[in-house]
């Protein structure tokens, strides 16, 4: 795995929708065998992005290139797409929906039945392979698209929000199944708003917002990038405002989160004298929860 | 168009693996065969009834003041002669005669009277036969037999005419063969229309496009749903016709149905051939305009909507079906020939009855094809562009205006 060598290349990417410009000048890269978190509020862009950049959506500027040319269907580049936007044949059996994508993505019949029955065996739907798309509950839907998504050992793998409709079982299961193909060198792009798993799998990330990169490295750098640290106080009361010793960022339940601005001692005092009684004190770098909702503001964190 | 293949076999898999493909497929010859078994049935029957009439006997009674009926013919039936009318009907009445005719003096001026038992509304009508027979017969004896011949309206004509060439002109038998692709033309767009439209929008429908632009381009998809729906519109046909074919040499003298001998069926190559290229081209534009109107629509159900506008664009010619046979050089039949959105029928047609000069077929299928392909690129570019639009319906200023 060389991580040096970039696979997804945007280049001052723009996408207008009549007089609404909705990404407005994007760059970044993608490395080969990297995962990849394309992270956002709703709108911000994220799947225009990808929509463009598998050409289903021209852009209006900017070249979009994967292994150094835009993307073609039929091209060197082995992708394992699962959309935002889902649905599949819904009058048809499942393992004939499987075996047909299996062979759009090249795969001889036989080997795409032999490996759909053992995805579906996996995923607890082997006595499902003969049932109509449509007798599947949306959960077990999700698995097949899943699995589509999967088949043909892709060399890049694009997934827009994966985890969307999955139990946390299911979740579990999908997010070994990524971690597999990680495992295989593939490419991983995620887009999503689960940012506990943004944390474990992304090696990158890029934070978008009103069309613009908001944040973009790895997940230490887009920390340092967002501000250093935080100091998380739990209390009962909440905690006063202080300009002058720190600034306030949220309080969520009985969690606040301050910009240390002095002394932590002073801090402490502070809080003692206004009659805090705080069960943690702790000094900490954010999570990627924490910046999310500090860019986007709580409102879009519960949208998401 | 790399995955062509696999498009297509799965579309027309799943179709023939769909009842609902078997049962339209199989229901005109399954109504053909309940229609050809009613009209067997009722055919056997009216000849049952008919010989039964025939061998019936019953007792009538004549009074012929005309003196044409024959004495022999009344001698045969067993007539009795009546004195006078009110006598004969006084018998019929208190059952003593079954029939009684009178025969005036002048038929010319006054009407044959014709009483009998009544038998039922069906069989009451072998009275007035058997009268109208007696006359007949009589008449026709006593004439010779060409004026006989006259008279019972059984003379035998042979015509023939013949082209300019000097050849014998067939006559209506020279608009079969051409003329197929005009009925073929008709059944492929009326029984196909719809299932194009929901083909084309179904992985919209089913949002199912995604997945599928990112593995296949949407040439290869159109294009392979495009040979799906012909090559099952084919096999439809051939479902219908097969059967048809079977039915009619197993059982055509028992459904009475007329001989064809299509060894007399004349075969011009040129009409055949340019009804054929106009057939193909006329099914390619229209399954092509109804493919970019499914592609521009966000459902099948919206998209119906403006199939009526295309079938009454189509189909509406046939309206002027009389003039492309006797008018074909008026402006009307010349501008329905070259419009391309109703060139199909007027073509089909007038390549039919032979009054298509083939320079105007040659241009009139220059104009379709390059419609053809007009049409075609530009339901390729709304799909790709309206791929992702599920609930709105696309402009042509947008399509147009993206840049590809």
């Amino acid at each position: 795995m060389n991580k040096a060598v970039p696979l997804v290349t945007i280049d001052h990417f723009r996408m207008d929708f009549g007089k609404k410009t909705v990404i407005k000048d994007l760059s970044f890269t993608i490395n080969k065998g990297e995962t990849f978190g394309l992270l956002g509020s709703n709108g911000s862009g994220k799947t225009t992005t990808i929509r463009a950049l598998l050409g289903i959506y021209m852009a209006t500027g900017g070249q979009l290139r994967i292994d150094g040319k835009p993307y073609e269907v039929d091209g060197s580049v082995k992708l394992g797409y699962l959309p935002e936007e889902r649905g599949l044949y819904k009058k048809e059996k499942v393992i004939d929906i499987m075996i047909y994508f299996g062979q759009l993505k090249g795969m001889a019949r036989a080997h795409a039945k032999e490996w759909s029955l053992d995805f579906l065996k996996r995923v607890d739907l082997e006595n499902e392979a003969q049932t109509r798309l449509d007798k599947l509950s949306g959960g077990m839907q999700q698995k097949i698209q899943v699995g589509i998504a999967v088949m043909g050992d892709p060399t890049l793998l694009i997934l827009d929000e994966p985890a969307k409709g999955f139990d946390p079982v299911n979740r579990r299961l999908l997010m070994d199944i990524i971690e597999e193909h990680q495992d295989q060198g593939a490419t991983v792009i995620f887009v999503t708003h689960q940012m506990e798993e943004v944390e474990r799998l992304c090696d990158r990330i890029l934070l978008l917002k009103d069309g613009e990169s908001r944040l973009y490295g790895t997940v230490d750098e887009v920390k340092d990038e967002f501000g250093g640290m935080v100091l998380e106080i739990v209390s009962e009361s909440p905690v006063p405002k202080n300009d002058k010793l720190y600034s306030y960022q949220r309080r969520e339940g009985n969690v606040t989160l301050l910009e240390p601005k002095a002394d932590l001692l002073a801090i402490q005092r502070s809080l003692l004298s206004a009659g805090v009684a705080y069960s943690r004190f702790e000094l900490k770098r954010p999570s990627l929860d924490d910046i999310f909702v500090e860019i986007y503001g709580k409102h879009a964190k519960e949208e998401n | 168009m790399h995955n062509l293949g696999t498009v297509i076999r799965f579309e027309i898999g799943r179709t023939l693996k769909k009842k609902s493909f078997w049962l339209a497929a199989l229901a005109i010859p399954v109504v053909a065969v309940f229609v050809g078994v009613i009209i067997f049935f009722s055919n056997k029957t009216t000849d049952e009834q008919s010989q039964n009439l025939a061998k019936e006997q019953f007792t009538i009674g004549i009074t012929d003041e005309s003196h044409l009926i024959s004495p022999k013919l009344l001698e045969s039936v067993h007539a009795r002669p009546i004195a006078t009318p009110q006598e004969g009907e006084q018998a019929v009445k208190s059952g003593q005669l079954d029939a009684y005719f009178h025969y005036p003096k002048d038929i010319s001026k006054d009407t044959v009277s014709v009483r009998g038992k009544n038998v039922g509304l069906f069989k009451n009508g072998r009275y007035e036969d058997l009268a109208g027979q007696l006359l007949k017969q009589s008449v026709s004896a006593k004439t010779n037999p060409g004026v006989a011949t006259v008279l019972q309206g059984s003379t035998k004509f042979n015509s023939l005419t013949y082209t300019s060439d000097g050849q014998v002109d067939k006559g209506f038998l020279n608009v079969i063969a051409p003329g197929v692709f005009l009925v073929l033309f008709y059944f492929m767009i009326a029984t196909f229309g719809s299932q194009i439209l929901t083909s084309i929008t179904e992985e919209k429908e089913n949002r199912v496009i995604e997945m599928i632009l990112a593995t296949i381009k949407p040439t290869t998809l159109l294009v392979g749903k495009l040979f799906s729906v012909i090559s099952l519109a084919f096999i439809q046909m051939f479902v219908i016709l097969i059967p048809t074919i079977v039915g009619y040499l197993f059982f055509k003298d028992q459904l009475a149905l007329p001989n064809l001998d299509l060894s007399t069926l004349p075969l011009d190559p040129t009409a055949i051939g340019l009804g054929a290229v106009i057939f193909m081209v006329s099914f390619l534009l229209f399954t092509g305009i109804l493919m970019t109107l499914g592609a521009a629509m966000p459902t099948a159900k919206e998209a119906g909507g403006f199939m009526g506008g295309v079938f009454a664009l189509l189909f509406g010619p046939l309206y002027a079906a009389p003039l492309f046979v006797t008018s074909p050089d008026s402006t009307i039949v010349q501008f329905l020939s070259y419009f391309p959105l109703t060139a199909p029928i007027p073509l089909l047609l007038r390549n039919a009855v032979g009054n298509l000069p083939l320079h105007e077929a040659l241009i009139a299928i220059g104009i379709l094809l390059l419609t053809t392909l007009i049409v075609i690129s530009i339901g390729v570019r709304i799909f790709k562009f309206g791929a992702l639009e599920y609930s709105r319906k696309l402009s042509m200023k947008e399509v147009m205006g993206r840049k590809s």
